[in-house]
């Protein structure tokens, strides 16, 4: 009944290891009975009005994710991103001057396309109506602050799987978001 | 708001993944069963001595997690909402093999001075586990929620269903347990 490092012996029960790992990992079989399954829609309403009252960088990074998860996924699979997995770091990716560089983030198609957007953001923005320019801008801001706090984390644990991911999906989310706003502006609609 | 402005308000990143779970997002769901999952086991695994039954009671609390989570309050704590699911699959558990051998409820007192679960000596981690496993099922489930978890009377008494006095007297006891079994004073 140990996790990773406990101690030997203890002095108070609060010293206990709170975590125990099992010996397999549940995981499959918790997803094969979840799958095909949605989230209990029982109470769809009130669920919605509880995430209408969540946090404001909570509800900005959930629509960014949501936006783009719906309209250009698929685009950026393709075009940008190696392989549809959370990328792993490669070994030059390993934390610079505190600064975490995930693999595909330094890849030039990656950085020519997100330089793309950047540059001719400001005009699609202009061209969008003010509500949806808002939202927009709030979740860029939002998604950019993601990106900071993770990769100050992972700076000071780099080999933390979850966070890594975190950071792969938030760049993710940015790049939908900002070909969002470019296919919006093209067309001359809202988001 | 112009493009370099960022929010300084921290990002709550298991409310985020929680609310992507609630979309249909299972890698999401993935992501916080791999956060939670040694605790929600350890919990089990304290509540019903038996690993196999243990991993049956982790995978129906996530199960039943996410099946409900819809009705999880974002601002509370997901960790503890786990918690409470994985008791009441240990108890429905439980219960559902005390059946056949039902278990003579037991007589305890109620303890006015709370003990702050210190040992007067050093334990060693294995011997204290093998004690608290000895430990009668309502004196152990208190123990575990309240000096191992940090749940307040309060906090344990609701997720064992029982009174709030009832779960301080089965403390009292298992500490007079823990003492005799470990041959330590637990303070």
């Amino acid at each position: 009944m140990t996790e990773q490092g406990p101690k030997d012996s203890v002095t108070t029960l609060r010293d206990l290891p709170q975590g125990i790992e099992p010996e397999r990992d549940l995981w499959p079989q918790i997803e094969a009975r979840i799958a095909g399954r949605g989230v209990d829609s029982a109470a769809p309403a009130a669920a919605g009005a509880r995430r209408r009252g969540a946090p404001a960088p909570l509800r900005w990074l959930a629509a960014a994710a949501m936006v783009g998860c719906v309209a250009v996924g698929v685009w950026i699979g393709r075009s940008v991103l190696p392989g549809a997995a959370p990328a792993p770091l490669a070994p030059a990716a390993r934390p610079v001057s505190g600064t975490v560089q995930v693999a595909w983030v330094s890849d030039p198609r990656y950085q020519r396309a997100h330089e793309a957007l950047m540059r001719s953001l400001g005009a699609q923005l202009a061209a969008l109506p003010p509500a949806s320019r808002a939202k927009v801008m709030a979740s860029l801001a939002t998604i950019r602050q993601a990106k900071q706090e993770l990769e100050s984390a992972l700076g000071k644990d780099p080999g933390n799987a979850l966070l890594q991911e975190l950071l792969v999906n938030t760049y993710q989310d940015e790049m939908r978001v900002l070909t969002d706003v470019r296919e919006a502006s093209d067309a001359g609609e809202g988001i | 708001m112009t493009l370099a402005q960022v929010e300084h308000s921290p990002i709550d990143w298991e409310g985020a993944l929680v609310e992507r779970a609630r979309a249909g997002d299972t890698r999401a769901f993935e992501r916080l069963y791999r956060e939670h999952t040694g605790r929600v086991y350890g919990l089990c695994l304290r509540m019903t001595r038996e690993p196999h039954t243990a991993e049956d009671c982790t995978q129906e609390t996530f199960i039943n997690a996410w099946r409900a989570l819809a009705q999880f309050e974002i601002r509370s704590s997901f960790g503890t909402w786990l918690h409470r699911i994985a008791v009441n699959v240990a108890l429905a558990k439980r219960r559902k093999a005390a059946r056949d051998e039902p278990v003579p409820e037991v007589e305890v007192e109620e303890e006015a001075v709370e003990p702050d679960w210190t040992l007067e000596t050093p334990v060693e981690v294995q011997e204290i586990e093998e004690a608290i496993g000895t430990l009668p099922e309502g004196a152990r489930d208190a123990l575990v929620l309240h000096a191992l978890y940090g749940y307040s009377h309060t906090e344990a008494a609701q997720m064992l269903g029982v009174a709030e006095g009832t779960c301080k007297a089965q403390l009292h006891r298992a500490r007079k347990l823990l003492r005799q079994r470990l041959n330590v004073e637990v303070g």
